[in-house]
Parts: C-alpha cells; structure tokens; sequence
C-alpha cells in the first residue's frame, strides 16, 4: 500500500472528463449529429439565482460551498443508482465530500439503487406497513415516484429551506408525476434511444426498425425499463406516449417487441448492464441511456448513440423524502447544495446527464466547453421536440403494461 | 488391478485416463481464468479482456469501500451462522451416530429434507415467513437462514465422519472411573473435532457464498455475492477476482492443513 | 400431574423424550406459521418451553440408564426445533400465501381466501418455464454423469496414493465463489471470447452450429450455454458420490469377476456399475434439485428464451412485487420435485442416501 492509486471501481471513469467527452463528441459527429453549439435551450441565463461564492475552476480544487451551509451537523444517508456522481478521485473532491465539508454533515451514500421494480418490492414490506426506510432520500424515477406520491409513502419536501430550488428547470416544474412539486426534485434527466456499436453494425443506425433488421438476429438488447423500451418502440409506429391511457394504445409495441423476443432477436434484456456487452460486440444494437454510452465511448469510441429518426424517450430520476425521513433538514441542505450550478456542474461534468438545474450550462462551459456544446447534455429545442415522456398510468392500466412486459421479458 | 492384456485394452486405459483428465481440466477453466485476471490491469469497467500485468489488485485489495463492507458483512454472518449451525449439527450427528433409539429413522429423513430443497424454495418460504411475521429483512434473517441450510449439512456431515468410530472407547473410559462430562471432553471430543472442523469449514463456505436464499432475505443488506450481482451491472473490477482467489487459496491451504493433521493423527491412532 | 408426567417419563424415558422433541417441533412449526395465535400461542410457547425443563429434569433425576435413553433425544432437539422453526413453517405460511390475494397491487398483507388462481396462472403463464427448468436440469444431470463417472472411476480405481490429492483438486472450484465461475464463464463464452476464438481456428463452428451448440455463431446466451453452465456448477455434487461408493468397491471382487466373465467391460458392468448405482442416484438428486431450481446460470448465459422458473420466482417474488404467485410457483416446484424424488427412489433408490 505504497501508492495511492485512483480507485479502481471508479477509476476507468477517472480523470478523464475531458478525453471521454471528446471522444463522445467524435463519435457523435461521426453519427452524423448536428452540434448546435451554445444555443441549448435550457440555463442560458446562468446561475443567477444561486449565491455561488467562488466557481470552481480547476478540477482538483473544492469548487465553492453554498452559503450558510456550515456547521449545521447531523447526519444524512442518500440512497442513489450507480455511478450517478461524481466521487473523489485523482485529486478531484467528489460532490459528497465536498458537502461534507463544506455542512459537517456525515453523508452516507450508496449505490443500490439498481432497478426501479426492485427498489420498490425491497422497501413496500416497510412502507406499506407505515415503517421508515433507512435513507433519508431515495432516487426513483418519475413513475415510481407518482407511485410513490399516490400510495402517500412520501414525505413533502422541506422546499422552503432549499432556496436554490428555484434554479429548477422551467418544463420541469410542476410535472405530470407531481403536479403540485411538493414531493419530489429531480436528479438528472436523459432520454433513452439506440445505441449501438459500429463495429459491431458495420453501418451506422439512424432507425428504430435496425433493432428489428434479421442482420442482427440475436445481437440486439432492450431495456427492462418497460418505459423506455416500449416507449421508443411505439414511438416509431406512430403511437403518442405522452397522451396514452389505455393498454390497447400501446398493444402495438409490445407485439413487435413480443415476435423479436419470439425469434430469437433479442439476445438480451437488460439494466444498466449493457456496457460490456455493447463494448464487446455481443450486442451490436440496443435501446440505451444517453449518459451511460459516454463511458462506454471512452473504451471504445465505436460504440454510439443516437437520438431514433422517430425520436427518443424522455425521463427523470427524483430525490424524494421516503415516508418518516429522519433527516429531513439536512436533506435539505443536500437538495440546496446539489441545485447550486457550480456544484450541479461537477455532477453534470461527471455522469453526462440533461441536468434540472438552470444555469449548469455556463459553469460546465468553464470547465469543459465541449461539454457545453453537447447536444446530449444540454439539448436544443429541436431535440427537445423529437422526445417525447411516458403518460402516467392509472394504476390498473399500470398492472396491464407490467404483466404484458413481464410475460415478454421471459422471467 | 491386473495389468491390462492387450493392445487394446492399453489404448483404452489411456483413453479413459485422458478423458478423466480432460474433465478435471473442465472443472479449473474458470478458476485458472479467476485467478490470472486478478492480476490484470483492465481498460474499462469490467475486468473481461486481458490488458496487462499487474500487482496493483493485490496490493489494496480493500481499496472500494462498499466492496469491502459487503465482504466483512459476509464473513461476519458466515462466522456467526457457522458456529451456532456447527454447535447444533454436531448434536445432532453424534445423537444419530452414538445412540440407537426410537424415530431416528423419521428423523433422519428430516433432517435430509432441506439438503433435497432447491435453495429457490427454501429462500423464497422463509421470506414468506418474515414477511407473515411482520420482521424487516436484513443481518438476522440472513444468519437465521444460513443457519437453517448448514445445521443439515454438518449434521450429515460430521455424522459420515464419526460413523466408523469405536464408541467402546467411551465406555472404557467410563469403566475406569471417569465421569460421563469428563469422558466426552477428553476422549469422544478430540476424536471427532477433525471431522467437526472439516464440517464447519465447509459450512463456512457455503455461507459466505450463498446467492440465492440470502437474495430473498436480505432486505437491504448486501453480502459479497449480492454486492457482485448488484455492481456486475456497471463494473466488475479485478479485486473482486482478488477477493474470491483469496478465498480460494485461504481454503485450500486449509484443506492441506486438516489432510496433514488428519495424516498425524492416524498415524498417532496406529501407532 | 408434572410429578406424574416425570414418574412417567422416568420409567419411558424414550417415549418422554421422543413425544417431548415431536410436540415442541410441531407447537413450535404452528406457532411460526401463525396457525395459533395470542393466548394459544402463548400456551404452545410455554408448552415448548415444559417439554424442554422436562427433559432435563428427567435426565437430573434419572438412573444413567435413563439418562443414556433420553440424550439422543436432547442432543437431537435444538437443532430440530430451529428446522421446525424455519424449515417447516416457512413451508407452510408459502403455501398458505400461495392460496392468498392481495387486495391491491401494492399491499403488503395478503389475504388467505383459498385463492386456486396463482395455481392456474402458475401453470398457464409459466409453462414454458417450468418445461425448460426440468429440461435444463435434466440434461444437465445426465451431462455430468458422462462427464464426472470416468472422473471419479479413474480416482477410486487408479488414483493410488494420489487419490486425495485428486479428490482435493475435484473439490477446491467448490471454493470460488459460484456466482463468479458463471461470470467467468460469460466471458470465456463471449462472442469475442477465447473459446469462440478457438472454436473458430479449428474449423468447428459449423459442427457445433448443427449440433445445435452454436447459434449464429455464438456460444452465449442460447439454451446450449445455460445446460452448460448448470453441467459445469454441480459436476462436483456428482463426482464425489459417486467416488464414495466407488471406493468401496473392493477391487479383488473386480479382479474375481474378471475371471469369472473373463473381458473387464461385463466385469464392469457386472460388478462396478451395480454397486456404484447409490452413487449415481445420490448424486442426481444433488444435481437435478438445485439446478431446476437456478437461476443464476440462466441469468448470466441465457438469453429471454431460455428463461427457467427459478428466473420467474424470482422475478415474480422480489421485481414484480407479486408474492402469493410467486409463492405458487415455488409450491409447484417443490411438489413436482418431490413427485420426482419418490419415484425416482422407487425405480433406484436406496437406503444410501443420507
């Protein structure tokens, strides 16, 4: 133990930023993707509403605290996906030390946060019964949140005590899955369309019928997120996703899905765990997250992503309070520190996710200006068009789409 | 047995010879591919193609945090759950193996029962139970079924080992005056420890890597193999391999050692 | 009425003993599944608790005689009481959610309505599973007897004084974690892997593709890979029976038996075969069991038509949030397998087994 070396679970995304970003941006303009540089839509006006003392400039260096954050103590314990921040490493203060420091907050944060369905079966037998979970914040995606705010296993957020809130993203205030934005501050946002491995494709993709193409007859993936996977399916047959309310609307979709998974076309449905089956060519083709494909692109720049010609699915992934949160003040600073744009910038530098927070745009551009041209991470209007987010699901309808996507996934 | 006669049957020894090797070969594969790519240095998330030669995974091991806590947690629960199934195992064995007596035949099979249950079955009934009851899953429920599945194991277990023992011996010591306590620590126990130890290191490694029962019952808890289950998904890194040939080598070292000390105490017995 | 039960049980000591270990397990087993509750629970707790004091009171104030009588049952009663506890309630409250429905999808408390419909769902919507996991396993089980029985010949009749040694060697994959062997073997197997690379040296795709091995030129992710898989993860459940009862096999019974039909193949199959059989029914049960109901294999080298029931338990159990289904199909499982082990022990079976 004579080195320090770069931690190895985090290390192959390490102090790299700049180099994947740049080879993202090469395999992006390789697959023929329009870079419209400063004009995203979202942030343009910076961080206005957020006090940020001193912006970070140099990675390395603890990019600023929020004020009045100091000295409150207490502890915290955040559970989160993988890999969904960025931690210390290379000299770089990860997100949760800086807060840390920065509050004397004792932060706990864990990544077992792998899967939507199973997060929610693990902590029901709890919650149903009215007991509290261990963290203090959870990560659900929107549906699973809406589930959540439904079933009244929430608590409200301590929204007045996180003034950076309202660096909130204009389209996502007051959305569909909590339409008075009591419970829930997303994350990251990102849409899910195709990636694919060009090696492995021999041509690039520009269509959701490729994942369809005999050519790839058992090297193509789905996601188990019926949401996604459904979603850009039936978005390429002309289905409005944003508006369904029926099972029937979407029939279509599941039974395409249902004949390639039928004859053999499908090789595989998958979580977040595609990275080294896309990399390796196992799978040439399948429907993926836009931010994971960066740091498989660093690998293995042939690997891509594309929004489909028929266009991408859009999401978010929440913090909520689980029902009986102990901490919630301190949850509160969290929410506060993560919505300051220097911070949200680190965060958004890391993991090459939309972020929610209003000008992140300009701090990421200081640190990483092709970043800020990405169209993936600070998406035009155009693109914004071209994506389209889940209706929320009755709950019985909801029990309909779960069984008909259950019964294709085969397990 | 005779030497073979013929040609022929020569050919056939060795094909039969190699065939057998060949299947040993089978079975290391994997575990030859475990243990080089834990000195891997891997380009990536996953730790699947061979780069380049390193000790660094050896040197710190211990370097992820979450890594390292669901292996401790592992190891912890395996020692608990291995101790108190080792105690009731061992009962259990030596009342099956010493005394003749009404029902053992019931009992006996029993005791096989959870041994001929797919772990899917025995994982998922007891979180039924837990759920029923009302108990959150975590450290507890996962000791309680590790326990569950190794008492059976190391009864028959330890049971196969001190069936050929001369338990006159007990007797013999009774005769001469000692005391029924005093005659089971000096004379049954030493006998039968080889085979209690043996038992329980075998239990102990099944505890540490149970997947499927401890899945169902774990709650939010993650043991080492939950932890390779739930992070395969974005990483596989090299100390995982580095962690599981520890094991490896720490076992067989042990093996050896029993089969040395097992060796020296027949040696000890004849003599 | 104690004083009488302790003169009773005095002068049967092994009927006090036998009762007390039945009763405390069966009280305690309906305690567990909640069959009793409140202040009838309470009664069989303390019920338990006499049969316990009994014992020992019995066996402080016996004769050695009775003491001798009544130790087995002792020795025999924490270990049974925590399998009663946890091995055979559990079974029970499965079967009971199995026959439960949850008032709504997201409950957590089901109710007991003798609810067939999982059963009926069990069967109608997993069929396919079920079929591959008797399939899978099945084939699997004869796979390793081909593979591990001239293994564990080779080891009890010309290993020597190397024996143990082989045997350590047959035992140490054992000690690497299984969860990791599968993933290792994912890679191995990969499109771009080493064995695919090999396979495609030698000019062997097309002879593996008719065989039904290859699929497109993959290894992985195809039924093939799944049965291997399960082949290679409980080879040692076989090799080692069957070496037991090949070690004690006398080899000058085989040297007999030569002489007596004069070639060493009826000599074997004669003589060897017939006394390794416990062997090889013990060591299917041991393979069969736990591979019909794996799911890792299928996990990590399937594909979503090669799916098993161990997938859809699970699935079912701890994704989909749906226990009582799950719990049907785990009942069928255990039913099915236990259907198996009865005949199957009827047509082969022996005393051996334990």
């Amino acid at each position: 133990m004579t080195t320090r070396r770069p931690n190895p679970f985090t290390g192959p995304r390490s102090a790299m930023t700049r180099r994947q970003l740049l080879m993202r941006a090469g395999a992006l303009g390789a697959a023929g993707m329009t870079l419209p540089a400063f004009l995203a839509a979202c942030g343009s006006d910076g961080g206005s509403g957020a006090s940020a003392t001193t912006p970070g400039t140099t990675p390395g260096t603890t990019p600023g605290t929020t004020p009045g954050g100091g000295g409150a103590g207490g502890s915290l314990f955040f559970e989160n996906w993988p890999s969904y921040i960025d931690p210390t490493e290379d000299g770089a203060t990860g997100t949760v030390d800086r807060f840390k420091e920065a509050t004397g907050i004792d932060m706990r944060y864990t990544e077992a946060y792998n899967d939507n369905n199973e997060y929610f079966a693990k902590i029901q037998p709890l919650l149903g019964r009215g007991e509290p979970i261990d963290p203090d914040i959870i990560a659900p995606t929107s549906w699973l949140a809406n589930r959540l705010i439904r079933l009244e296993w929430l608590d409200k957020l301590p929204l007045d005590q996180v003034p950076n809130a309202a660096n909130l993203r204009a389209d996502l205030q007051n959305p569909a899955w909590d339409p008075t934005g009591e419970y829930s501050l997303p994350w990251q946002t990102g849409f899910a369309g195709i990636a694919y491995n060009s090696d492995a494709t021999g041509r690039e993709i520009t269509s959701v019928d490729d994942l369809f193409d005999p050519e790839f007859a058992g090297k193509v993936g789905a996601l188990t997120e019926m949401r996604d996977t459904i979603g850009v399916i039936a978005m390429s047959l002309g289905i409005d996703i944003s508006t369904l309310t029926t099972f029937d609307e979407a029939k279509p979709a599941f039974d395409k899905l249902q004949e390639a998974k039928d004859s053999g076309q499908i090789r595989r449905f998958h979580g977040n765990d595609y990275f080294d089956d896309l990399s390796n060519g196992n799978l040439a083709i399948t429907i993926g997250w836009s931010g994971d494909v960066a740091a498989i692109a660093r690998d293995n720049p042939a690997v891509k992503f594309v929004f489909p010609e028929s266009g991408a699915t859009s999401w978010a992934d929440t913090m909520v309070l689980p029902k009986g949160a102990k901490n919630v003040a301190q949850a509160a600073e969290w929410m506060n520190f993560v919505y300051d744009p220097v911070q949200a910038a680190q965060i958004t530098a890391w993991v090459g996710y939309v972020s929610p927070v209003d000008g992140v745009q300009d701090e990421v551009a200081k640190l990483d200006p092709d970043l800020a041209n990405d169209p993936l991470v600070f998406p035009d209007d155009a693109t914004l068009a071209n994506t389209q987010g889940f209706a929320p699901l009755a709950e019985d309808v909801e029990a309909e789409y779960d069984a008909a996507f259950s019964a294709i996934t085969g397990a | 047995m005779s030497a073979p006669s013929s040609r022929g049957g020569r050919v056939a020894r060795f094909a039969l010879n190699a065939y057998a090797g060949l299947a040993l070969l089978y079975l290391f594969v994997p575990i030859v591919w475990i243990v080089v790519f834990s000195f891997n240095k891997p380009k990536g998330n996953y730790n699947v193609a061979w780069q380049q030669f390193t000790l660094e995974n050896w040197k710190n091991p211990f370097s992820d945090e979450s890594l390292t806590n669901a292996f401790v947690e592992s190891l912890k629960i395996a020692a608990i759950s291995t101790v108190i199934a080792t105690v009731l195992g061992s009962m259990i064995a030596i009342a099956l193996a010493r005394y003749k007596f009404r029902g053992s035949g019931g009992l006996n099979f029993f005791l096989v029962l959870p041994l001929t249950t797919p772990e899917i079955v025995l994982g998922s009934s007891l979180a039924t139970l837990f759920l029923d009851w009302n108990v959150t899953r975590g450290f507890t429920t996962v000791v309680i079924a590790h326990i569950m599945f190794q008492v059976s194991f190391v009864a028959l277990t330890v049971r196969a080992r001190v069936r050929g023992f001369d338990w006159t011996l007990e007797q013999a010591a009774q005769d001469l005056g000692a005391t029924p306590v005093r005659t089971f620590w000096k004379v049954t126990f030493p006998l039968i420890l080889p085979g209690i130890l043996a038992a329980a290191l075998l239990s102990f490694a099944l505890s540490l890597d149970d997947f499927i029962i401890t899945l169902f019952n774990a709650g939010s808890l993650v043991t080492f193999p939950l932890y390779i289950n739930g992070s395969f998904r974005v990483k596989f890194p090299p100390e995982v391999n580095v962690l599981a040939s520890a094991i490896l080598f720490v076992s067989v070292a042990l093996m050896l050692m029993g089969t040395l000390w097992g060796a020296r105490g027949r040696r000890k017995s004849t003599a | 009425m104690s004083s009488a039960v302790v003169r009773w049980g005095v002068r049967r000591p092994e009927m006090l003993g036998l009762g007390a270990l039945l009763l405390a397990g069966g009280l305690l087993a309906a305690v567990g599944t909640r069959l009793l509750t409140g202040p009838l629970a309470v009664l069989a707790l303390g019920t338990v608790f006499a049969s316990i004091v009994a014992l020992v009171v019995v066996a402080t104030m016996g004769t050695p005689e009775t003491r001798r009588k009544i130790a087995p049952y002792g020795l025999l009663k924490p270990g049974m009481l925590w399998l009663a506890l946890f091995y055979l309630a559990p079974l029970f409250t499965l079967l009971r959610l199995s026959l439960s429905t949850l008032p709504s999808r997201f409950a957590v408390e089901a109710n007991f309505d003798w609810n067939f419909d999982n059963y009926v769902t069990a069967f109608t919507d997993f069929g396919p599973q079920f079929q591959r996991a008797f399939m899978y396993s099945g084939i699997a089980t004869i796979l390793t007897i081909a593979i591990g029985y001239p293994l564990a010949y080779v080891i009890a009749f010309r290993g020597g004084k190397f024996r143990n040694l082989l045997l350590g060697l047959v035992v140490i994959p054992f000690f690497t974690s299984y969860l990791i062997r599968t993933i290792a073997w994912r890679s191995i197997l990969s499109d771009n892997g080493i064995a695919t690379g090999m396979i495609g040296k030698f000019r062997l795709t097309w002879m593996l593709e008719t065989m039904g091995m290859m699929d497109n030129g993959r290894l992985i992710n195809t039924p093939a890979a799944v049965i291997f898989g399960l082949t290679y993860n409980f080879l040692p459940f076989m090799i080692l029976p069957i070496y037991v009862s090949l070690e004690k096999v006398d080899v000058r019974l085989v040297d007999a038996a030569k002489d007596l039909y004069s070639t060493s193949t009826s000599a074997f199959r004669k003589v060897v075969v017939p006394l390794s059989l416990p062997g090889v029914f013990a060591g299917t049960l041991l393979t069969f069991i736990p591979a019909a109901g794996d799911f890792v294999n299928a996990l990590y080298l399937g594909s979503p038509n090669t799916t098993m029931i161990g997938n859809s338990i699970q699935d079912q159990f701890l994704v989909q949030n749906n226990v009582p289904l799950a719990s049907a199909m785990s009942f069928v499982l255990m039913l099915i397998i236990t259907v198996f082990v009865i005949i199957y022990s009827r047509f082969f079976g022996t005393e051996d087994l334990a």
